[in-house]
């Protein structure tokens, strides 16, 4: 369509050949200049400069935006600060300060009337060997390790179905899990304890059938608390395996199938390494909040069941002692912060793997 | 006619990657000018940067003789049409239209007589009310050339606009905008890696690669007289093949010494001299082969030739042959009834011929286009042909 | 799909038997003793349980509102300066209260207010609110603008809105279901939250959960069925609310 409107145009070649071109670029031929990377495509999309005006930078998206040379940093680093500094502020006067002040007073007397005492001492330090708390320790230890591989067992099942069902039901069925979430949490330990109770509705059940007799109890035992805390983790770690399901691209599983792997081979080998970020989130969800479990214990452990929580609780609002529950809080965060940096540490070596790999021709 | 939109030795690093590399660029006003070139090349840079969503490292931008290089995209007379059309999702068609006189502040009447006539023009009054989530992909292309046109831009950039679109719509799309352009008139700017896209709908075309512009001009020029080894490659199918001016016997043609061929005549346009080492370059299209030898004419190449892969497709023919060990690519269009015709087969052998004037020569190729070369085969530790 | 089926039942049984109790005449909920509306009855004539709610609805408001604001910022520096080394700090500080468990959080801000010699009460209350919530709803914002199509800002740019306009017009009206989301996920936690107002909370500083705790330890089951029943109640029409919005918006 254009040839025929175009005058200028001259449609014998030879003639066209004597011209000079048009383009006043640099001449082809000498292009010994640096040779020109013409990988990663730049930006189209994505935030250019939504923030500031001309004197301003352009973000640093490392996804799609450019870093902006070296012009104008300061400007920009200013309004970095300026925006983060409110929650920064407040997360460190909130969240760091109060920390190291666990780990401060955990080396401090108690005062008889309750409060921090003055002046330093090991003491407090040195009766956390005392047997009775390595039993709770040990007990805690385990109860969260047994309550993680039992959410884990049932989520597996769980988010993959939800990832392979009908778009539509997928999110109905997330729904139907999420709702109870958002129920009261006490609520809920409460009716299972009410459930567990020796007058509860379960008991009665097992009475009727012959399971039980009627001086067994259910409450007041760690295998209820394993319950009540299954079944208030569950939701924490469907969601993120139904997540990496969701990701996954199942015509993997499918081909190993075609190659000849059995069912639960393909599931073991191809499904479980595809969301092994998943399954890295839902360890973390279950296991750390486990660890510092306080309510459930409390409501249907019983003292056979006492778990760091509950010695804590104690140690602040019965026995008064500030100094011995921040010591045993110390302890607790380094438990709680241990596998986080493990994680971290492998997943950034795992980054830096990956960036060196990438970079080989 | 001025030249009205000029980019002045402009270049734009991002991180390591050189995106845009001292470019010089003139569009006149009321052109079409496509920017063509493979992913990464530099051309949707070159669009941000008449935009405003960039700023070059170096050069300048103007419009109609003004400097732009400094003023922000909202303060440019130019409008983009984005890959993804970005249409403001909360709004309705309508308002999406009538977004950028809303901005303006202009008179409530006029913003909507105006929407209604630009409805008109794309055709889609009865869907003014419609969110975009609900409008097909051509719909949305076009509501998203009526949002920029509206406010009468002196420069529409499009970037890529028709790639989201399958083949049958794209095909629809392209004479769509090319009817836009010829009523509004404006300057297109138009980005895209399609060839066909760039040709069909342009005045002129810029080929770019690795942020440089390899060649500017009309579509046919680009095609039939590319200046480097990049854009005859990129553009359509051709046959290169090494060698050496032996001498010009007159001043038009010049003989070339192509190992394993004899003298081959080709048109002298680059005023090239003997000894000069040349790649020859012959489009698969303008060589004619059949059964029989043709008759002998001045000013022709005749070469035998076995025919080695035939690939059939319909109104024409791809044929490779091999020709003194080279492999060439021979394009023949059926302009007659196939079936009546006494087909040629693998292994027959059959004569090439194609006119001097045909032919072209490039003094120089990129190391990255050797492996089009059309070597005859090599035996292993032999040094390399010609060299 | 079996598994599935079960969990779902499990999850929604002690719900289901806590609904029905609650209109059970019977003290002991094991044996339907005959329908009755008197444990409700007494919650409304419970002045604590009153007391609790007007504390409750006090935090939640403040501290949604302040989390918001706090938490929405965060968001924009995490997105717009992500890899640069302050934000790592600042992401692994907001990422922190989302992974520890609540005592410690709890007891490490006891800690503090004591050591700085705070009375505890609803102010301190609302300060770890805010302190949790924030986290949550920098992700969820957080979420919504690594999402969010920015070339729809440069789209309003390039037809002649200048920076505030283009917020106002294009980035605020399309995060909104986002920070919407943020501010009710702030609200929820905030009403539902135990462990953390118990460490921090003072005389007279009830909050609705420490009033249904001390229910549970000491008090009376039939009331709390009730209570619970009716906080289910306002929860899922909260949650229906927000879908039906979330619809209409559309």
């Amino acid at each position: 369509m254009s040839l025929r409107r175009r005058e200028s145009f001259d449609p014998d070649i030879s003639q066209k050949r004597d011209s000079e071109p048009l383009r006043r670029a640099s001449d082809v031929r000498s292009s010994k200049s640096a040779p020109l990377r013409s990988g990663a495509a730049p930006p189209r999309d994505g935030a250019a400069r939504i923030w500031t005006n001309r004197a301003g930078a352009g973000t640093a998206r490392v996804r799609t935006d450019p870093v902006r040379g070296e012009t104008a940093p300061r400007r920009r680093r200013f309004q970095e600060w300026l925006i983060s500094l409110p929650t920064l502020f407040w997360l460190t006067l909130f969240i760091v300060i109060p920390t190291l002040l666990v780990f401060a007073i955990a080396f401090r007397p108690a005062n008889p009337y309750g409060g921090i005492g003055a002046g330093w001492t090991l003491e407090t330090i040195r009766a956390l060997g005392n047997a009775g708390y390595l039993v709770i320790a040990w007990r805690t230890v385990w109860i969260s390790l047994v309550t993680t591989m039992l959410c884990i067992l049932f989520s597996l099942p769980t988010g993959y179905f939800i990832a392979r069902a009908p778009e539509k039901w997928q999110n109905r069925l997330l729904m139907l899990i999420i709702v109870p979430f958002w129920t009261s949490f006490l609520v809920r330990v409460f009716a299972w304890r009410s459930l567990l109770h020796p007058e509860g509705l379960i008991k009665k059940v097992l009475e009727a059938t012959g399971l039980a007799g009627p001086q067994t109890t259910l409450l007041y035992h760690p295998a209820a608390v394993v319950l009540v805390m299954v079944y208030t983790f569950l939701p924490f770690t469907i969601l993120p395996i139904y997540a990496a399901a969701e990701k996954f691209d199942f015509r993997l599983v499918e081909a190993a199938r075609d190659l000849g792997a059995k069912p639960f081979q393909a599931f073991r080998k191809i499904f479980l390494p595809g969301i092994r970020r998943g399954l890295v989130t839902a360890v973390l969800v279950v296991f750390i909040p486990a660890l510092g479990s306080y309510i459930i214990p409390d409501l249907v452990g019983g003292p056979a069941s006492e778990m760091v929580g509950n010695k804590i609780a104690q140690r602040v609002f019965v026995d008064r002692n500030l100094p011995h529950a921040a010591a045993l809080s110390a302890v607790l965060i380094l438990a709680v912060l241990a596998p986080l940096i493990a994680v971290l540490v492998r997943q950034r070596k795992k980054d830096k793997a990956e960036i060196i790999i990438g970079e080989a021709p | 006619m001025a030249e009205f939109l000029e980019f002045r030795g402009v270049s734009k690093r991002f991180g390591t990657i050189q995106a845009v590399g001292d470019v010089s660029l003139e569009i006149k006003k009321g052109e079409f000018f496509s920017l063509l070139g493979p992913s990464g090349c530099g051309k949707t840079t070159m669009l941000r940067l008449a935009a405003g969503f960039e700023e070059p490292d170096a050069g300048r931008v103007f419009l109609d003789g003004r400097d732009i290089t400094d003023l922000p995209p909202n303060e440019r007379k130019v409008n983009t049409i984005f890959q993804s059309y970005a249409l403001f999702p909360h709004m309705t068609v309508r308002d999406n239209i009538a977004f950028g006189l809303a901005i303006a502040k202009r008179p409530k009447t006029e913003i909507g007589a105006e929407v209604d006539k630009m409805l008109h023009l794309i055709q889609m009054t009865d869907q003014a009310d419609k969110r975009p989530d609900l409008l097909s992909g051509g719909q949305k292309q076009r509501v998203a050339v009526a949002r920029a046109l509206i406010n009468r831009p002196d420069v529409l950039l499009l970037d890529e606009p028709l790639a989201a679109l399958d083949l049958k719509l794209r095909q629809k799309m392209l004479i769509e905008l090319d009817l836009i352009h010829d009523e509004v008139g404006i300057t297109f700017l138009y980005v895209t890696h399609d060839q066909a896209e760039a040709m069909s709908l342009s005045d002129r075309i810029a080929v770019m690669d690795s942020g440089r512009i390899e060649q500017v001009g009309a579509p046919a020029e680009i095609y039939e007289s590319p200046r480097t080894s990049f854009v005859a490659a990129f553009i359509g199918d051709t046959n290169f093949l090494k060698g050496r001016v032996l001498d010009c016997p007159d001043r038009e043609y010049c003989r070339l010494d192509i190992a394993g061929l004899p003298g081959i005549l080709c048109f002298n346009d680059k005023h090239l001299q003997p000894v000069q080492p040349i790649y020859l370059s012959i489009r698969p299209e303008k060589i004619h082969i059949s059964h029989e030898r043709p008759e002998e004419e001045p000013q022709r190449n005749y070469l035998p030739a076995v025919v080695e892969d035939v690939i059939y497709l319909g109104s024409n023919t791809k044929y490779w042959v091999r020709v003194a060990g080279y492999r060439i690519q021979v394009l023949r269009q059926h302009a007659r009834y196939f079936l009546d015709e006494k087909p040629l087969r693998w292994k027959d052998e059959a004569w090439i011929w194609w006119h001097a004037d045909d032919g072209f020569m490039l003094d120089h190729f990129r190391k990255a286009d050797e492996g089009l070369l059309a070597v005859p085969p090599q035996k292993v530790g032999e040094p390399f042909n010609g060299e | 799909m079996a598994m599935t089926v079960l969990i779902l039942v499990f999850f929604y049984l002690p719900i289901l038997i806590l609904v029905v109790n609650s209109f059970n005449a019977a003290r002991f909920s094991s044996s339907w003793q005959g329908f009755t509306l008197d444990w409700y009855a007494r919650l409304f004539h419970s002045p604590e349980i009153w007391l609790s709610v007007r504390n409750t609805l006090i935090i939640a408001v403040s501290s949604t509102a302040v989390s918001l604001v706090l938490g929405t910022a965060a968001a924009f520096a995490l997105h717009r300066y992500a890899g640069s080394r302050l934000q790592r700090v600042h992401y692994t500080l907001i990422y922190t209260p989302l992974v520890v468990p609540e005592i410690l959080m709890g007891i490490s801000l006891l800690m503090a207010f004591v050591a700085a010699g705070t009375g505890l009460g609803l102010f301190t209350i609302f300060l770890a609110h805010v302190t949790f919530s924030v986290s949550y709803v920098a992700m969820v914002v957080l979420a919504r603008l690594q999402d969010f199509d920015f070339s729809l800002i440069e789209a309003a740019q390039d037809l002649g809105a200048n920076w505030w306009q283009s917020t106002l017009k294009v980035l605020l009206p399309l995060l909104l279901p986002g920070l919407a989301a943020g501010g009710l996920l702030a609200f929820t936690l905030s009403v539902d939250d135990f462990v953390i107002t118990f460490f921090v909370a003072g005389p007279g500083s009830t909050t609705l959960p420490l009033r249904i705790y001390s229910m549970i330890k000491y008090g009376n089951p039939p009331m709390i069925n009730a209570l619970s029943t009716l906080l289910l109640a306002v929860t899922l029409t909260a949650v229906i609310a927000s879908q039906k919005l979330a619809r209409l918006k559309r």
